[in-house]
């Protein structure tokens, strides 16, 4: 069994790793020829399922896999890997390969990186002088001007080998075709409004007040727009629960209520993704349950055309962490049962091959 | 009556932080010595395998330095043998909370202007006192009343004319170094290789199975020789020092922005970090591990060496080395004035002898496992963050921590655990010789010899009738 690869846009797997951290601690990574799959199924919350082309992480000339079954399953410590990819920030150059040390199967991360210093004072140590007193006067500086040094790094993550049996088990959900598609708006905007609703909603069953309406004041940058609404208090909730919903109009909207507190964010003029016409008929299309929803959303403002999941605020908060690989984002909206997330990453490569699906699930009311 | 008092400008102020700060790094209470010519500042961390000292210059550091010694040596304090000097210890946390924010405040109107510092030490008052006092801008004027305890200082001590591995290096490549280790790696390993120093991060914890994955990451980090001002080192030669230590080290000596120069002989034996700027002198003697070469003094002799050295040190108690004064009176009969191997007391477990004559020891444990765990929550408050690669904005998408957030810094506590001070304090009060600190193991040595219990020297059994 043999992996070895130079490492390309170490940015990009470093921020990988880092979304993925958020969601769990082990990762199963799985190395093929073409595709490498990063897979997190935590005890409870989001499941991430997320795949990319060789090439968008690794270096397709030096990738080296051998292997019987031409697969190889890692469980993977997935913060201590991205803490190691760290070390790589701005290196110029790194190698990642599996090794052994006693019994421990390795992923091994062997990092070159150079730096200019300030005018150092290197003295060679065959200079002979340096023998006369045991030791040297430090006052004595040789050397002179800056010089290029060179650092080399190597970090060792402990990972496991998973056998092919023991990973046959683990499937990719599957989910009825969505209600709503929708792109999402700014994940950085997105994630700060939901981090201030889980607050306030936080705050709120925590300390029982008398303030009866609270309202919020989220920036909106154009082209879309977010409405904040208050509404009556109504509703009540254990642990914070985002209610999410969104139409195929364009718009979305992210809400949280509590005993004492309803608020809700909108925006609108977002773009519902077309599905691609080529691997569907007319009529197919048109039975689609989100062309259904589309139709449904026609007739008027009414609650019909909306899509709507709850999800965990915290967790939620995790998964959009993703926001750092500045990805162009799918909601789908499954109606009362689930959000799947597909995150496409900006880059070079074919973004058809690398996407992460996060699947999430929504709570009843 | 014993009269310390001293002038502090801002400047030096922010310097007497930072050597605080970094103290407080190793244990709960700072050993403070006034001499004619200097002050110094010491830490023994709870485990006695880590020492700092920081010696303050009487005529370079303080703007104003007076020390007279209680003249009457009978009526001071029975602690202080040496009428030359005084010795008290002071419990870092109060002493730093006066300190803190003052550092940061240059530009308000009631920025600090000088501090004044006083001991008035008198056998016949019952309360005696380190008063702070801060002279601030528009008449302000802070004071503060601190406790402190008497004590014996224990000084960890190194020769550094006996050191055969030395390397001096601008603490900022360390940095860099220890900048790319593992939060929780414990175990830092130098060896030189070619023409590359390698430090490698590692533990010493083994686990199995599932816990593997928990397994703190191994990194190495090779830098060149040339990265060094200069470096003499054997070659291969491996030598590991507790990573926590030498962070506070590095952290501190790149605020001084001073080089630093580590000494060692082999592994098993002292290192010292080394440095001096501005009239302060500062070291840290580590414990280190590794596997000793048996080629020059081989376990059986050293311990022969100390039992002698112990010896030594009975017959002429107040003859002990400054250890910040390389080169000093090192005694011709002390044939190892560095210490012998520190192990921390769970990975060396020896059999104690009973010690009948004192209640040192059951007292000595108790404080030990206090210290423990006093320790832990020190370490914890340490601030890794501010040593490894620094905050970029992917920060913001980390997940937001809501119960950090909620939590307040600890400041003065004023339920004061002064039991527990007092408690960690009694078992130095109750060493009434001052000596090194491996002072148990010499004893104990002796005793395999002598057939002497080890807590008294031989010197106070006079009277007993044993010995006379």
């Amino acid at each position: 069994m043999r992996f070895k690869t130079q490492l390309t846009n170490i940015q990009t797997f470093t921020k990988l790793t880092a979304s993925l951290t958020s969601l769990g601690k082990v990762c199963w990574l799985r190395l093929e020829d073409s595709i490498v799959r990063f897979t997190i199924i935590p005890d409870q919350g989001t499941q991430v399922w997320a795949q990319l082309p060789v090439d968008a992480i690794f270096e397709p000339n030096t990738y080296t896999l051998e292997s019987n079954s031409g697969v190889i399953n890692l469980e993977v410590p997935i913060g201590a890997l991205h803490r190691a990819l760290r070390s790589a920030n701005g290196a110029n150059s790194a190698q990642i390969r599996l090794t052994k040390k006693g019994s421990v199967p390795l992923l091994a991360l062997t990092i070159l990186s150079s730096s200019w210093t300030t005018g150092s004072n290197a003295i060679g140590i065959s200079n002979d002088e340096e023998f006369e007193g045991l030791f040297p006067d430090e006052g004595d500086r040789r050397g002179t001007g800056p010089r290029e040094r060179e650092t080399v790094i190597s970090q060792e993550v402990p990972v496991k080998v998973l056998h092919e049996s023991a990973v046959e088990g683990l499937h990719e959900p599957t989910c009825r075709d969505p209600d709503v598609h929708i792109i999402l708006p700014s994940l950085l905007q997105l994630k700060s409004i939901s981090e201030r609703f889980t607050k306030l909603a936080t705050i709120d069953t925590k300390t029982p007040s008398t303030t009866t309406t609270t309202t919020t004041n989220p920036t909106q940058p154009p082209p879309s727009s977010a409405v904040p609404t208050t509404t009556a208090p109504g509703g009540s909730t254990a642990s914070p629960k985002l209610e999410l919903s969104a139409n195929m109009h364009g718009s979305l909207k992210l809400g949280i209520a509590s005993d004492s507190l309803r608020i809700s964010s909108v925006w609108t003029n977002l773009v519902n993704p077309a599905l691609d016409p080529a691997q569907l008929s007319q009529t197919e299309m048109q039975e689609l349950p989100s062309e259904r929803m589309r139709r449904l959303g026609e007739e008027g403002d009414g609650e019909e055309g909306w899509a709507r999941v709850r999800i965990d605020g915290r967790d939620w908060g995790r998964v959009l962490s993703v926001g750092r690989l500045s990805p162009k984002v799918v909601a789908c909206f499954i109606n009362e049962t689930a959000l799947v997330l597909y995150v496409y990453l900006p880059g070079s490569w074919n973004g058809e091959d690398s996407c992460l699906t996060y699947y999430i699930n929504s709570y009843s009311t | 009556m014993t009269h310390l008092s001293f002038l502090l400008t801002p400047v030096s102020l922010v310097r007497l932080h930072e050597a605080l700060t970094c103290l407080a790094k190793f244990n709960e209470s700072v050993a403070l010595e006034a001499e004619y010519d200097l002050l110094r500042l010491s830490v023994l961390n709870s485990t006695k395998t880590a020492y700092s000292a920081f010696v303050l210059e009487a005529d370079s550091f303080f703007e104003n330095y007076t020390f007279s010694p209680s003249s009457d040596i009978s009526s001071a304090s029975s602690s202080n043998r040496r009428p030359d000097r005084f010795c008290c210890q002071i419990y870092l946390k109060a002493l730093l909370s006066v300190f803190k924010g003052r550092t940061s405040e240059k530009d308000k109107d009631t920025a600090v202007e000088r501090c004044e510092v006083e001991i008035h030490e008198d056998a016949q008052q019952t309360e005696c006192r380190l008063v702070i006092r801060m002279i601030c801008g528009l008449g302000v004027i802070k004071s503060y009343k601190l406790t402190y305890e008497p004590m014996n200082v224990q000084h960890a001590i190194f020769d550094r004319s006996r050191t055969t591995n030395q390397w001096t290096i601008d603490p900022k490549f360390l940095r860099e170094i220890a900048d790319h280790f593992s939060p929780s790696a414990e175990q830092l390993d130098i060896h030189p290789e070619g023409d590359k120093a390698i430090f490698t991060s590692f533990t010493t914890k083994i686990a199995e199975g599932k816990e593997i994955l928990k397994q703190p990451v191994h990194t190495s980090v090779a830098i060149d020789k040339k990265d060094f001002e200069d470096f003499l080192a054997e070659d291969n030669l491996h030598i590991a020092i507790s990573i926590k230590d030498f962070k506070a080290a590095i952290t501190h000596a790149e605020t001084a922005n001073a080089l630093l120069t580590a000494r060692y002989t082999r592994p098993c034996r002292p290192l010292q970090l080394a440095y001096e700027f501005e009239g302060v002198k500062t070291e840290f003697t580590l414990m280190t591990r590794g596997e000793a070469s048996g080629d020059d003094n081989d376990a059986p002799n050293s311990s022969r060496s100390t039992a002698r050295e112990s010896l030594a040190r009975q017959s002429q108690p107040t003859a002990q080395v400054n250890p910040n004064r390389p080169g000093g009176q090192a005694p011709e009969n002390r044939r190892t004035d560095m210490p012998p191997p520190l192990a921390p007391a769970a990975a060396a477990p020896r059999s104690r002898p009973i010690r009948p004559l004192t209640g040192t020891p059951s007292a000595s444990r108790e404080t030990n496992d206090r210290n423990a765990e006093n320790e832990r929550p020190a370490v914890a408050s340490m601030e890794f963050d501010s040593l490894f690669v620094p905050a970029d904005d992917d920060r913001q998408w980390d997940v937001p921590n809501d119960e950090e957030e909620g939590e307040d810094m600890l400041g003065w506590d004023a339920t004061a655990d002064q039991e527990t001070f007092n408690a960690s304090l009694g078992a130095q009060l109750q060493d009434n010789e001052s000596h090194t600190l491996r002072r148990d193991e010499p004893v104990e040595q002796q005793q395999d010899d002598m057939g002497i219990p080890p807590t008294q020297r031989m010197s106070q059994l006079h009277g007993l009738g044993l010995f006379d």
